[in-house]
């Protein structure tokens, strides 16, 4: 561990991880800076506060979920539940919120509970049933998906104003805190055991387990993680809406992988920042805002989301391979 | 390898004929009517779409890879041929060549993106997916065009649906691509190279493998699978619809996952995948007999895979 070909080889990782991370910051500056030029051309002035605070609150449900599929992504696994996860705690909170403080946090506690309880299902059949991630996390979808619609049949139900207040208000800057309270977690994380874990667990499993890393326990530690935030994003769902509806959260599925890709988070493993992850929802979520005032036509809205995702991928792929000189073999 | 366990993964491939007929003597005490000949006509139907994107998956997982995009080239091809034919027999040669080539140009970047500049299926084949639902959607003005709306080429319904022998042609099809795939797996050099890739790509590349062509080919294997799939199921629905394509990516990766093939690479076999299908449709059949709940369905749907996975689909101790 102390010769120099691992320290320079930790050194370019570290290096990668950087230009990734840099080049999700200037895709999403280089994205706002589009929308302001479309809106800037539509209204001929610069967009207001409630403008910022409505996309910034609009973006949270798909950064608190494609942070915790972000995490997973680390640990080389995938969580395919989480827009399953999203609809059930969507579903819960429409139909049994009640108006009272007590209620609302009560309710969003044991919501959150019940995220982890099912990213620790996954976790477990991942880890000690020796399962691949991708069947146990589309079974779980399945049956997650099937619970949500049995918790809420018809899109409906109500949400406290109160809860939509604090969680999802468009006209204060309370999105900008919970974006700051996820990159603080996130900043801690990083820097605790577990965060140590999930890096070299995706590096090298087999590496991290011969150093003491529990591989078993940090991966189930990935896949409750990733539950609880995906929980959170069905919150940030229902409260930006006055009801519930169990298929709301389907779409952050592919939303998510999209956003941990735009955030420059390795597909291998063990290699990416949150950060990235956080700046990705927010290309996406401005993206579609950007379109909008492109005028384009918003059936073609997945087109350029597609085309956009490919190009990023390839630009991060360019990136890593101009900053690491490891040569891959001819395979793959 | 040894030749006498050929293909790879026999045991489970008994398994999941096993999982068949236990489903089929379990559906037949709960409710008889399920041997008839008309309900195994639409069993045989139902699972021949499933096996058509299964062939596009089956061919993937053996390379360890994965195919989201058979979603929207699916929805895509079943537009497409429809708007294109416009209800004529006479426009019907040229819109299955133009859908075919469609599912095959899909699966061709897809292939081209995962072996020639190393990116992940999962994202390409995302990417790949939004980039024809938002031109399928764009173009055809969300179904709304001209044609969008005729029914499928009445040649094509009469072909698919009618049958020889009480046997339905879509039925016939299948049976000819199983046929035809099991002998390109298990009969062909090709065949060997997919499975010696899927093992090991380095030592597959070193033993002289072209483990970047054969990646490519086996993307366009799945878009033009999940082509032929749309085609057959617009003359079933009477016509395209939008979110046509949606259950087939659950349902095409549960097939080939009962049927033992690894998502990991290297094991497995389309049989399998056929089983796989059968399988899920007629557990599907037995619950809508016994008239379970949709949300229920997908409770057991989900239930069902993961309790076979942990039955045979488990790795190998490492520790």
């Amino acid at each position: 561990m102390t010769s120099a070909g691992a320290r320079k080889g930790w050194r370019s990782h570290f290096a990668v991880q950087q230009a990734t991370l840099l080049l999700a910051i200037g895709i999403l500056v280089v994205t706002v800076l589009a929308y302001l030029g479309f809106f800037q051309s539509q209204f001929q002035r610069m967009p207001n506060d409630y403008a910022w605070d409505s996309t910034i609150t609009n973006a949270l449900p798909l950064v608190f979920a494609g942070v915790g599929q972000g995490i997973v992504v680390l640990t080389r696994g995938l969580d395919l539940s989480v827009g399953g996860t999203m609809d059930l705690t969507n579903a819960l909170a429409a139909t049994h919120m009640t108006s009272s403080a007590g209620g609302m946090l009560g309710w969003s506690l044991i919501i959150l509970a019940i995220g982890a309880g099912i990213g620790a299902v996954n976790g477990l059949l991942v880890t000690v049933g020796r399962l691949q991630p991708i069947v146990v996390t589309i079974g779980t979808m399945s049956i997650l998906q099937g619970v949500a619609a049995a918790v809420l049949p018809q899109p409906g139900g109500s949400i406290p104003a109160a809860y939509t207040d604090v969680m999802g208000n468009t006209g204060s800057p309370v999105g900008v805190v919970f974006v700051a309270v996820i990159l603080a977690f996130w900043w801690l994380l990083r820097r605790r055991p577990l965060g140590v874990a999930l890096y070299a667990i995706g590096n090298d499993p087999a590496a991290a387990a011969a150093n003491g890393v529990n591989v078993a326990r940090t991966k189930v530690a990935a896949y409750v993680l990733s539950g609880t935030l995906a929980a959170a994003a069905g919150l940030f769902l229902a409260a930006g809406s006055s009801g519930g509806d169990a298929t709301g959260g389907d779409s952050y599925l592919l939303a998510s992988f999209a956003a941990v890709v735009l955030g420059g988070v390795s597909f291998r493993g063990g290699r990416g920042s949150m950060v990235g992850v956080v700046c990705g929802a927010g290309v996406l979520t401005v993206l579609v805002s950007l379109l909008f005032y492109a005028h384009v036509n918003s059936l073609y809205e997945s087109f350029y989301q597609g085309l956009f995702l490919i190009v990023a991928v390839l630009l991060g792929l360019g990136v890593t391979a101009w900053t690491s000189r490891t040569r891959r073999g001819g395979a793959r | 390898m040894n030749p006498m366990k050929w293909p790879p993964g026999r045991r489970t491939l008994a398994y999941s004929f096993l999982a068949v007929i236990l489903l089929l003597v379990v559906g037949a005490i709960l409710k008889p009517g399920i041997l008839s000949g008309s309900s195994l006509r639409a069993i045989g139907e139902l699972a021949a779409f499933v096996g058509f994107v299964g062939v596009g998956q089956t061919m993937v997982f053996l390379l360890g890879g994965i195919d989201f995009s058979v979603v929207w080239v699916l929805n895509a091809s079943a537009i497409l041929v429809v708007a294109q034919a416009a209800g004529k027999d006479a426009g019907l040669p040229l819109a299955l060549a133009l859908t075919l080539a469609l599912g095959a140009v899909v699966g061709l970047a897809n292939g081209v993106g995962v072996a020639y500049f190393g990116i992940s299926p999962i994202v390409m084949t995302i990417g790949t997916n939004g980039i024809i639902e938002g031109l399928a959607l764009g173009q055809s003005k969300g179904l709304t065009c001209g044609s969008c709306g005729s029914a499928p080429a009445p040649g094509l319904t009469a072909a698919m649906q009618g049958r020889v022998g009480g046997v339905p042609g879509v039925v016939l099809v299948w049976i000819g691509i199983i046929l035809l795939i099991s002998l390109l797996l298990s009969g062909t050099t090709y065949g060997r190279r997919v499975y010696a890739t899927g093992v090991n790509p380095v030592a597959s590349y070193l033993a002289g493998v072209g483990v970047r062509p054969v990646t490519v080919s086996v993307y366009v294997i799945s878009g033009l699978f999940a082509a032929v799939a749309g085609i057959m199921l617009v003359t079933f629905g009477g016509g395209a619809s939008l979110g046509l394509g949606d259950p087939y990516l659950l349902e095409s990766i549960a097939a080939a996952v009962i049927g033992g093939v690894s998502v990991l690479g290297g094991r497995g076999h389309y049989i399998g995948t056929v089983a796989g299908a059968l399988a899920l449709v007629i557990l599907v059949t037995i619950l809508n007999a016994e008239q379970i709940p949709e949300y229920a369905r997908d409770i057991i749907y989900g239930g069902v895979i993961i309790v076979i996975v942990l039955l045979y689909g488990r790795e190998k101790r490492t520790a």
